[in-house]
Parts: structure tokens; C-alpha cells; sequence
């Protein structure tokens, strides 16, 4: 028999990492969603946001939909990766931050 | 102000600076000022919210070690003036920042007579314990040596008659060292209870002693501080003891009863029994080695699930259990071993009893904006007996008689969280017999 023991998960464990980690999905997509939907809205409701002029003559608007967009979509993009693949860490796997992992150790040898 | 908080406010006020900057400095024209109130609030929201949600690094790191190294004694930054005293320094100042609110160790002992030597009006300070010189400060230091044994005889008779003695004369000091400076002393015993633990000296090279009075008052107030940092390390040792009593109040019943099912699974299923042993083995080792009084909710959570799991295998599809986590809490620093004897006595006296089983439900959020944690263990089980549950709310041992070792788990919990937090936590139980148990604990966020 193999003495590689593979990680095995009860359905509740794996049921409480899926709804965890679709509690994540769910905040984040909400939070994606409302960075979008803030530019239409303010172009339509803030003057200020089209025709002031910050740097370099562009305006705001002009700023956010160049750059501001991306970086969002980027930071966003991170934050929710890095923030799943924790959670999962966390929630699964079975060796602890202290440094010892789970596996049978050979007759007589203590830890 | 701890870390975690003095972080957040920092965010919060680097994101209104930005937002300052962006709407009124850089821009033109500037934005109004309801839009730029409108703005800030949006960025101070989605900071205080998602704050919880980065998942922080390993603790005690540079910025808690600068906060700690930030509360501790400054003195060598202080201005002093050409006399040796200290701007502003009092007599209740210095009581309030007394080093030996930690102990009579060497280090205190040196920053404390450095503290008050201006306020006593004393050329020389020496602070003792009762073998040895702790610390000496002012003329006389090249001979009376910190380490050394006690060289005075002022210092004996202070400590053998438990009283303050005035010396007017150099004779009188009783020190073997014939170029010694020193001509008079006021040596007042340091106590902790009725126990003499040590002395304050002042001397003086001139032939006027230092206020008697005044040497008394402050060895009073030495003494005050040395039982207050007693009282601290008996609370430690006692908030240990608990703990210590926790671990070892692993139910045996618990461990023949998997031990038996592993035996019993070991032929028809040598997988599952190997995958109980590991359980097992983990389930121990985090028990007997987790340290200190804190651990990450995910490494509690890691023990509770290997628990349940070991429980299953018992219990079969009787037992179920629901975890319900919020992402943030995983990082949250909770006390250790609370988690688990809450949903153990879930499973022994809520679902055990119950023919047709019942679930245990784990719920844990965090709440960023009171910056607590909730955990709430519940299930659907037999419920608890209303005196039982009044015993544990009015904070009494149950008897130890009966089937009450849970009481004692909750109690000790309770204990614990008492010496932990004071009174910034709550934990609640509420039972229905026949309807199941729930218990609420809320914490402060760490």
C-alpha cells in the first residue's frame, strides 16, 4: 500500500469551503459591479467629473475610463485570487503553520 | 490602541488625504464639498469593509514590534535639564510609569533609580533585593558593583528589622571601602505582602540624610507596584493553569470510544482507519503543543474539524455538522481551545442522546465596524436542563457529580475569557430542552 496518504475531506468541510468561498465570489463581483456601474453614473450626474481637468488636461472621466479602469480591474482581480487561495488554505489543508505536516512517521520516532 | 486598529485609522486617513488631494489640489476647478464628502465616505466604507477582508501576515512582526518598543520606557529621549531633573517630571508622573510595575529584575531596578534619584533629593540610589545590588546610581558606583553581594551594613540591619533606617554619619554605612564618597543613608525595606523582597537606599555625600519621610512614602509606592506585578504573574500562572487544565481534560471516554471504532473499522475499512489515526494523531498534537493563549480561527478550525471527523466515524450519518464561515474570521486571532469544547459538548449532550441524531451548526463572522468576532455553536439535539444552564450563566462550578463535565469545559471557558478580555465579551447561552443549545461568544477582534 502506498504510504502517501492522500488529503481527504468530509462533505461537510468541502461544503463549508464552497460556501465560504462563494461568499467571496458574491462580495467581490458586487463590489466589481459597483466600480462599473459608478462610471456611467457619475458621467451623468457629476459635471465635474467630464469637465475638469486633472493632469495633463484630462479630465476625470477621461483618467478613470484610460486607467483608473484596469487598475481597478487589477487590484480586484488580486485581491480575490489571493484572498481564495487562502481561504482554501485555510479550510482544506491539513498542515498546520507550526511545521508539521500529516504523515505517518516511521515505529519509535517521536516528535 | 492596538496594531490592527492603528493600521486601519492610518488607511483611513491616507485615503482622505487622497481623496483631499485628488478633488481640491490637483484638479480645476475643485469638486464641491458635498461630492467630496459624498467621496471620502464611499473610499472610508469600502476601507473599513474590506479591511478584514486582506488576509493579514504572521503577527509580532516590524510594526508590532515598533508598537511594542513604543510603550516602553523612553527615558534616554527625554530632555533633561543641566540638574538632572526632568522637565515636568512628578512624584505621581513617575508612580504612573514606574519600571517596576514588571518586576524587581536588574533592568527596572536601573531605570527606576535613574527616575526618582531627582525626586528624593539624594546624590547616590541603590535599589537591592535581598542578596544583591540591583542597581547604583550616582557616586560610590565604582566600587558598590550591580551584581555584587549587599557590601552595607545599613543594608542588612534594614532588611533583618523590616524598617527604614536613617544613618547620619559614614561610619554608620558600615561600607568596607575606605575612599567611599557617601556620608549618610536612608535605607527603606521594598515589600510585597508582609515578605521584605528588597531595599531603596539613598545616600548623600554630605552630612544632611535625605527626608526620612519622603525615602518611606516612595518605598511605599515601590512596594505597591512589586505586589502589583505579583498580582500579574499569578494571574498569568492561573489563566495557564486553566488552560493547562483544559488540555488535559480530554474526555478518555472519548479517546477508548474512537479507539475502539478504528479497531472495529481496521479489517473492513484499513483506509478509513488509517485516515482516523492521522485524525487522531493531530487531534492530540494540537492539543498538548498549542502555546500561548491565542491561535489563528483557521488553526482552531482545523482542530474542531479533525474532532467531528473523529466523532463521525463514530456516530455515522447521526451526527451532522454545518460550518457557516465568513472569509474574514479565518485570520481572526481567537483564544485557543474554546471552539472545540463548545461543539464536543454540542455532541455529548445535544446530539449522543438523540436517537435519530441532529446537526451541530459552527457559525463565525466578524463584524468590521464594532470590530468583534461572533462564533455561535448550536444544534438541534436534547437541550440542557434549566438549572444546569442557570448554574453556568450565575458563573458557578457545577457539582461534579452526574453527567456535568461540560459545565466544567463552559466554566473554565468562561474563566478563561474573563482573564482574557475582562469584560470586553460576551458568551451566552441559551438551551430549550428537547429543542437544542446554542452558544454565542463575541470577542474583540485581534
Amino acid at each position: 500500500m502506498d504510504d502517501d496518504v492522500d488529503a481527504r475531506h468530509t462533505p461537510a468541510e468541502v461544503d463549508a469551503t464552497f460556501r465560504t468561498l462563494r461568499r467571496v465570489a458574491v462580495g467581490y463581483f458586487v463590489v466589481f459591479l459597483l466600480g462599473v456601474a459608478a462610471f456611467p453614473v457619475l458621467s451623468l450626474t457629476l459635471d465635474w467629473w467630464s469637465q475638469a481637468r486633472l493632469v495633463g488636461g484630462m479630465s476625470p472621466g477621461f483618467l478613470v475610463a484610460a486607467f483608473g479602469l484596469y487598475l481597478f480591474f487589477a487590484v480586484l482581480g488580486i485581491a480575490v485570487s489571493r484572498l481564495t487561495s487562502a481561504v482554501e488554505h485555510r479550510m482544506l489543508d491539513d498542515t498546520r503553520d507550526d511545521g508539521f505536516p500529516v504523515t505517518l512517521e516511521p515505529p519509535g520516532e517521536v516528535p | 490602541m492596538r496594531g490592527g486598529s492603528a493600521l486601519l485609522a492610518g488607511v483611513l486617513v491616507a485615503a482622505w488625504a487622497a481623496v483631499y488631494l485628488i478633488t481640491q489640489v490637483l484638479v480645476a476647478p475643485p469638486l464641491g464639498v458635498l461630492p467630496t464628502l459624498a467621496s471620502g465616505l464611499v473610499v472610508s466604507t469600502v476601507v473599513v469593509l474590506g479591511y478584514p477582508s486582506a488576509l493579514r501576515g504572521p503577527r509580532g512582526g516590524p510594526l508590532g514590534g515598533s508598537a511594542a518598543r513604543a510603550r516602553s520606557w523612553p527615558p534616554a529621549r527625554r530632555p533633561r535639564d543641566p540638574r538632572g531633573m526632568r522637565d515636568g517630571l512628578t512624584i505621581a508622573a513617575a508612580g504612573r510609569s514606574m519600571p517596576l510595575r514588571n518586576g524587581l529584575t536588574p533592568d527596572a531596578a536601573r531605570r527606576t533609580a535613574q527616575l526618582i534619584r531627582p525626586l528624593l533629593g539624594g546624590d547616590a540610589i541603590a535599589i537591592t533585593d535581598t542578596e544583591q545590588v540591583l542597581a547604583f546610581v550616582g557616586p560610590g558606583s565604582d566600587h558598590h558593583h550591580v551584581g555584587g553581594t549587599l557590601q552595607t551594613r545599613v543594608s542588612r540591619l534594614a532588611l533583618g528589622k523590616k524598617r527604614t533606617v536613617v544613618v547620619h554619619a559614614r561610619d554608620g554605612i558600615g561600607c568596607p571601602e575606605p575612599g567611599c564618597p557617601l556620608r549618610t543613608a536612608v535605607v527603606a525595606p521594598l515589600a510585597v505582602a508582609d515578605r521584605v523582597v528588597g531595599t531603596l537606599k539613598v545616600y548623600r555625600v554630605h552630612d544632611e540624610p535625605a527626608p526620612r519621610v519622603l525615602v518611606d512614602d516612595m518605598a511605599s509606592m515601590l512596594s505597591l507596584h512589586l505586589e502589583l506585578a505579583e498580582m500579574d504573574r499569578e494571574r498569568h500562572l492561573a489563566s495557564d493553569a486553566k488552560l493547562d487544565a483544559l488540555r488535559a481534560q480530554i474526555n478518555p471516554h472519548f479517546l477508548f470510544n474512537i479507539l475502539n471504532t478504528i479497531a472495529s473499522k481496521s479489517r473492513t475499512d484499513p483506509d478509513e482507519s488509517r485516515q482516523l489515526l492521522l485524525r487522531l494523531s493531530d487531534f492530540f498534537r494540537y492539543a498538548v503543543r498549542q502555546d500561548g493563549h491565542f491561535a489563528e480561527f483557521s488553526q482552531e478550525y482545523f482542530f474542531v474539524r479533525t474532532y467531528v471527523s473523529l466523532e463521525q466515524a463514530r456516530f455515522g450519518d447521526r451526527l451532522r455538522v454545518r460550518y457557516d464561515l465568513d472569509p474574514q474570521v479565518l485570520t481572526s486571532r481567537v483564544p485557543v481551545l474554546v471552539i472545540q469544547p463548545l461543539v464536543e459538548n454540542a455532541i455529548k449532550h445535544g446530539i449522543a442522546d438523540s436517537v435519530t441524531g441532529g446537526t451541530v451548526h459552527l457559525r463565525a463572522r466578524v463584524d468590521p465596524l464594532t470590530r468583534t468576532t461572533s462564533i455561535r455553536v448550536s444544534d438541534d439535539g436534547a437541550g440542557m436542563a434549566p438549572e444546569v444552564l442557570d448554574r453556568l450563566l450565575a458563573g458557578k462550578r457545577p457539582g461534579t457529580a452526574g453527567p456535568q463535565h461540560s459545565g466544567v469545559g463552559l466554566w473554565n471557558i468562561s474563566q478563561r475569557l474573563d482573564s482574557l478580555f475582562g469584560d470586553r465579551y460576551s458568551f451566552d447561552v441559551a438551551s430549550t430542552p428537547g429543542k437544542g443549545t446554542t452558544v454565542d461568544l463575541q470577542i474583540p477582534l485581534r
